[in-house]
């Protein structure tokens, strides 16, 4: 196991506390990157469940509020309050935790927060330090903002899934939730920038976060190429060379990558084929006018070697750049990750315990810090409003009675 | 903006290919100076070949290595010094740059800054606040892969983006340019800010180690948590969502035009109806229920292909927002860069070259966030090789003169690179010919109005 410092480290975000009013992944993300590093964070929930809650899959496939797993995965360490917005009472009280508050994430749609009062200037007026983090498809202003996104919608206009995939067949999006997350971790990057600026001039911001702009922004290659020569990049054509991109092997899928330490005979080596050495392979530029046979040769080397050894041997003994095709199970039980302790055991009272996948950086100073399990809907109710904003406990019963909490 | 979040802080950066550099280039969009350290027989991947992407109008020019657009774009506004770390000479010069900064990027893999003795240990002994950001595949340690060699384009099998990723019922896809180099890039800026904050209110610097594997498997967590839970493996499902439905990609009007949908609940559905002309559908009881519509979804796909591909991507978009369904269509690069979406933000912006590079100006991408209306604004292009080399030793450091010609005669600085990278010889028809380019646009100056 990678060291964990002393028990006793600093927190990078210690006394910054945050009102997470996130739902699904992008904000909800973006708070716990914020909670990881010492924030308060206090999620902010509609009395029934923000949409996290309902988002398969669920502990042992039961759709439980308190079961889903995106919401187990992205809200470890918060606190969890209840508070119906829309309601003038619930808009009030949101005012009160505002004027104790350094940040609110949200990702609702442009001018949501506004309708019940609470976008941005109604927030500054109460608080005129706080950072308002608003994550949305297009962002807050331009001809787009009031899109309705969707992941594969961002993807498509970010201009990813144009060249992903291959010519004869629709582009491809990438598998799961990419944008979303992708959002939420820039949100966590805005945010920290607007905490230093704030120490500098006491103002908070408005920060505004586009999921679109943030995966366009992987397009280091195809962006300025058009702006540099007007060529455009596709997908790939079919049957096109293998070498280089995913190739089978034994027991599943691996792939590997001329350049790096390795030379083209330690990659010959590698795959014990000292055909590969002639010169017609050896040179790159002959060696895609002979990928087809250079295919074959690797194909052949490789079909009855696995995966996890091919892995390793390329890895340690020539310093290939290779990678193999690892699935959700491989990556569960990976000892790279457990040194570097990515999973977390954590203790949920509904689910109990389960590993959960939780640090992505390791700080020297100030580290990933794990504290409590996701928190059940309204848990932190009664600690907030007594504690945090002193209300008499006769006062929270009345807000619950009147469904706002 | 009157202020910008890191003015008065200086990064030095010892870097290649993507995470890297563009995390550097994206600090001074935020008001940091940054010094690119490169040497001569050590120029960043980026400045040609495959990754360099393509020269200004085809042309290399007397200096391509400073040209090319992907360098470009992951360099813009730093500043450039040539240091021959493999020599003593030029790593004491990094010594005394990193003295005078606040923070220190860097991606060797972990051998070789221990093995100069300048890994995090001993360059807080010359700089004691010093922020240091180092990016590996694996991450640094005693880890069973720590010291393994990686890059985005394997690694993205590796951290699990692969096995999800695919046409419905096929096999692992990749899934593109370097994926995972921009989540380290994202994950670096974030630490340094943080880092930034803890050491204005304890004086304390710190190491950050990141690892790029880590950081691609978050990313498919929520597959691994359903594993971990349930024991399920996912299956492949091209464009399709795992509940929501229909949801895809349909073709449009033209050759290659696409335009992604995707419905969810029942006021999505026969919003679609209404709009495709086809009310009928609203009461076909196959539809009628989400899970009908996953389960019917190969008729959808039909039915929804044969009313999109008469018309174009963009009218599909407006038709379909305007009656609040989920649509936009598959942009290209020409796409990309003349979206008036992203030009009415400020994402995209026309940064000028000094006069004598004869390039005019180029389209850059600048921060996927803004505070407020303002987007932070790209400072300038990225600067030639070694351009900075005697204003950064004369008078940041202070080096008398007769020292830096002393340097730049043992070639410890220079301003050309010991073998010049190759210049793709490909014309665009070449280009296209061979699959490397869908089409080019050969007045792609007048589109873009530069």
């Amino acid at each position: 196991m990678q060291e964990e410092g002393p028990g006793e480290m600093p927190s990078a975000l210690e006394g910054v506390l945050v009102l997470d009013l996130g739902q699904g992944i992008a904000g909800p993300f973006c708070a716990k990157l914020l909670a990881d590093f010492g924030a308060d964070v206090i999620k902010v929930e509609p009395p029934g469940g923000e949409a996290g809650r309902s988002m398969g899959p669920f502990f042992h496939d039961d759709p439980h509020p308190e079961k889903s797993l995106f919401f187990l995965l992205l809200n470890l360490n918060k606190r969890g309050i209840t508070l119906d917005l829309g309601t003038a009472t619930g808009a009030h009280v949101f005012k009160e935790l505002v004027t104790k508050a350094d940040v609110v994430v949200e990702n609702g749609p442009p001018g949501h927060l506004a309708s019940f009062g609470l976008g941005y200037e109604d927030l500054a007026q109460v608080n005129p330090g706080i950072i308002v983090t608003s994550i949305t498809p297009f962002g807050q202003n331009g001809p787009h903002s009031r899109f309705k996104g969707e992941e594969i919608v961002e993807y498509a206009m970010s201009g990813i899934m144009y060249f992903s995939g291959s010519t004869d067949r629709e582009p491809l999006k990438h598998g799961g939730f990419q944008a979303q997350y992708d959002g939420g971790l820039n949100g966590a990057v805005a945010t920290a920038f607007a905490l230093l600026l704030r120490d500098l001039t006491g103002q908070g911001e408005h920060v505004d976060v586009s999921l679109q702009e943030a995966v366009s922004s992987t397009l280091v290659l195809n962006q300025p190429y058009y702006s540099w020569n007007g060529g455009v990049q596709g997908r790939r054509t079919p049957g096109e060379l293998l070498w280089r991109n995913i190739m089978p092997c034994k027991d599943g899928h691996f792939i590997a990558q001329d350049g790096g330490g390795a030379s083209w005979d330690d990659i010959a080596d590698f795959f014990g084929r000292p055909e590969m050495k002639d010169p017609k392979f050896s040179v790159p530029d002959s060696r895609l006018r002979h990928g087809k046979e250079l295919d074959q040769i690797v194909l052949e080397a490789a079909k009855d070697r696995t995966r996890h050894e091919m892995f390793r041997t390329a890895c340690e003994q020539y310093r290939i750049l290779f990678g193999i095709v690892q699935s959700p199970e491989d990556l569960a039980n990976c000892p790279q990750l457990a040194y570097r302790r990515f999973y977390q055991e954590v203790d949920h009272p509904v689910i109990g315990r389960i590993k959960v996948p939780n640090k992505i950086i390791a700080m020297s100073e100030t580290p990933c810090r794990y504290r409590a399990p996701a928190p059940l809907l309204g848990e932190h109710n009664q600690e907030v409003y007594t504690g945090l904003l002193g209300y008499r406990k006769e006062e929270v019963v009345r807000l619950r009675k009147l469904n706002v909490i | 903006m009157n202020r910008l979040p890191l003015e008065g802080v200086r990064a030095v950066e010892s870097s290649y290919v993507y995470a890297m550099p563009l995390a550097a280039s994206l600090l001074t969009d935020l008001g940091a100076e940054v010094i690119k350290v490169e040497g001569l027989s050590r120029i960043d991947t980026t400045r040609g070949g495959f990754y360099g992407g393509a020269t200004p109008d085809n042309v290399p020019g007397p200096d391509p290595w400073n040209r090319t657009s992907t360098y470009q774009q992951l360099n813009r506004g730093k500043k450039s010094l040539v240091l021959d770390l493999r020599r003593d000479e030029g790593r004491r010069v990094l010594k005394d740059l990193i003295k005078v900064s606040d923070i220190y990027i860097e991606n060797f893999t972990p051998r070789v800054l221990r093995g100069w003795g300048m890994d995090y240990p001993n360059l807080v002994k010359i700089k004691p606040d010093l922020i240091m950001v180092s990016n590996t595949g694996y991450g640094h340690g005693e880890g069973p892969y720590s010291q393994w060699p990686a890059q985005a384009t394997t690694m993205e099998a590796t951290h699990g983006h692969c096995y999800v990723t695919g046409y419905r019922g096929g096999v692992p896809s990749k899934v593109g340019q370097s994926f995972v180099d921009f989540l380290s890039c994202w994950a670096a800026l974030y630490t340094i800010a943080l880092a930034l904050r803890h050491r204005r209110r304890t004086g304390k610097g710190q190491w950050i180690d990141l690892s790029m594997y880590q950081m691609g498997a978050y990313w498919v967590s929520d597959y691994v948590l359903d594993w971990i839970a349930n024991r399920r493996l996912p299956e492949r499902i091209g464009d399709r969502h795992p509940w929501r439905a229909p949801q895809g990609c349909y073709p449009c009007a033209g050759t290659d035009q696409w335009c992604a949908i995707s419905v969810g609940g029942d006021g999505e559905w026969s919003a679609l109806c209404r709009v495709m002309g086809r009310p009928d559908l609203v009461d076909d009881s196959r539809f009628a229920t989400g899970p009908g519509r996953l389960e019917h979804h190969d008729a959808l796909d039909q039915i929804i292909s044969e009313w999109t591909k008469g018309l174009d991507k963009l009218k599909v978009m407006e038709l379909l927002q305007a009656a609040g369904v989920p649509a936009g269509p598959v942009f290209d690069a020409r796409d990309v860069n003349a979206n008036p979406h992203s030009w009415a933000r400020g994402f995209l912006q026309k940064v000028a070259f000094p006069e004598e590079w004869h390039m005019g100006k180029r389209v850059f991408m600048g921060l996927p966030w803004r505070f407020g209306q303002e987007p932070f604004q790209i400072v300038g292009p990225a600067p030639g090789l070694g351009q900075d080399n005697h204003t950064i030793l004369r008078q940041l450091l202070g080096y008398p003169e007769a020292e830096v010609r002393g340097l730049e005669e043992e070639r410890i600085i220079g301003t050309v690179p010991a073998e010049p990278p190759a210049v793709p010889k490909l014309t665009l028809e070449d280009e296209v010919r061979l699959g490397r380019l869908a089409y080019y646009d050969s007045d792609y100056k007048e589109r873009l109005g530069i």
